[in-house]
């Protein structure tokens, strides 16, 4: 094998390769400001309610001037009462987690209590997208003031800000996983300081449950329609109580929604690490998306927003679905107001069990809005940014 | 690792370059091109 270069025979009096080379230059020129125009942070318009906006580099220094480094967005009642983690975009193609935190941070205010939200946790896998999934790079919503469009990200860091891939990646907790789940923030728990870039991430998250002393953290997530986990909730088993309550009153607004426990020994994961190494009653939410699936035509933007897939519909009459999937499909609308529904009730049975961790709003946006009139009241416009 | 990376992708991005100028059929050297794009993208960090 020749291991140096051969600069013999070069023909550089013909125009051709010089042609060709040329248009190399140009097309990585535009591909490349298409590919860094993924690296710009979505535009968030936090309500006159947020009382800090921080940044994870708060918890763990290293973490600063790092992709790393996402936004954290602080809601502080005059009153002491309960803490709370909301995180959304652990996975950034499972968008109804980061939009519904989006909604959160735009239009919450608080009374009593104190409620951190991370709406992109793993802030570096939102800088690329899986090109061989063939999705989309962003999606629109309408706001109030026009189309607002967000990132569809990876499920992964981006290899640009961690590499290379172990062949068998062994997460802090030991758990043996493939080479590419290292990336993966949702299997990095607890975490490590001095480890790579999805595990500093991971530790920095840790930090905060534990300094801010958090009584409840909730991840959110999306999953498949033909993933057997899915309009669940997967708790930790002090949160069992929370978790029960939560279900019935997610049935009685309509939300089909059902009852997961944390398997104990599945380490790395938020509900199980989260609530056995920090006080925290631990919660993940799920909502089925069909662009998440395999069995999905086209990935396109409107895959996204609507829920609508042919594929799944046929699926579903096949019983090979873990939810009802009909014509109207799963619009993101849905799925983000059965996070919020969820969160809604997370805080009040929380405030039911333990009343000293109380968190009162004085404005929530409802989820039954959503679901009536869509995104557009819950957008902000630019110029009421705080 | 980050310098070993660019180093890894600033060798192949080479080779595929002088080989681009010494190829005579089109073909070839359209496919080399194409193949050019993603390393240079990838040298530069960019993804």
């Amino acid at each position: 094998m020749k291991t140096r270069l051969n600069f013999k025979n070069l023909n550089f009096q013909r125009g051709q390769p010089i042609f060709i080379f040329i248009m190399v230059v140009i097309i990585c020129f535009f591909t490349g400001e298409n590919f860094l125009s993924l690296h710009q942070e979505d535009l968030i318009i936090p309500s006159s309610g947020l009382s800090q906006q921080l940044r994870l580099s708060h918890y763990l220094p290293t973490l600063a001037n790092t992709p790393g480094n996402t936004r954290v967005f602080l809601f502080e009642g005059e009153e002491k009462g309960g803490n709370v983690l909301i995180l959304g975009g652990t996975h950034p193609n499972e968008p109804a987690g980061f939009i519904a935190a989006t909604i959160l941070i735009e239009n919450l205010i608080i009374k009593k209590g104190r409620l951190f939200i991370i709406p992109q946790a793993n802030l570096s896998g939102f800088t690329h997208n899986d090109a061989f999934e063939a999705n989309p790079q962003r999606f629109s919503l309408p706001a109030q003031d026009g189309l607002r469009w967000f990132r569809y990200g990876s499920r992964l860091t981006n290899p640009i800000h961690q590499w290379p891939d172990p062949t068998t990646y062994i997460n802090p907790s030991s758990q043996k996983l493939a080479g590419p789940e290292s990336r993966n923030l949702n299997r990095a728990y607890p975490g490590s300081k001095e480890g790579s870039l999805t595990e500093r991430v991971a530790w920095a998250i840790m930090q905060l449950l534990k300094t801010e002393n958090i009584h409840l953290a909730i991840d959110l997530h999306e999953a498949s329609p033909e993933y057997p986990v899915i309009n669940a909730i997967v708790f930790h088993e002090r949160a069992a109580e929370l978790a029960a309550m939560t279900m019935m009153d997610l049935q009685m607004e309509g939300f089909d929604l059902r009852l997961e426990a944390s398997p104990p020994n599945l380490h790395g994961l938020s509900h199980r690490e989260w609530g056995d190494l920090t006080s925290t009653l631990a919660i993940l939410l799920e909502t089925a998306n069909a662009s998440h699936g395999r069995l999905k035509g086209k990935p396109s933007p409107q895959l996204i927003v609507k829920g609508q897939d042919a594929n799944y519909v046929r699926a579903a009459r096949l019983g090979r679905l873990f939810v009802p999937f009909d014509e109207e499909g799963i619009p993101l609308k849905r799925r983000v107001a059965r996070h919020l529904a969820s969160i809604k009730s997370l805080i009040t049975n929380l405030a039911a069990l333990y009343p000293s961790q109380t968190i009162k709003f004085e404005y929530f946006p409802s989820p039954q809005l959503l679901l009536k009139n869509g995104f557009k009241d819950f957008l902000q416009i630019a110029s009421s940014s705080k | 690792m980050k310098v070993i990376y660019q180093l890894i992708l600033l060798w192949l991005t080479l080779n595929l370059t002088v080989y681009l100028f010494r190829e005579k059929r089109l073909s070839w050297q359209l496919s080399a091109g194409m193949v050019l794009i993603l390393f240079i993208l990838r040298l530069l960090l960019i993804k």
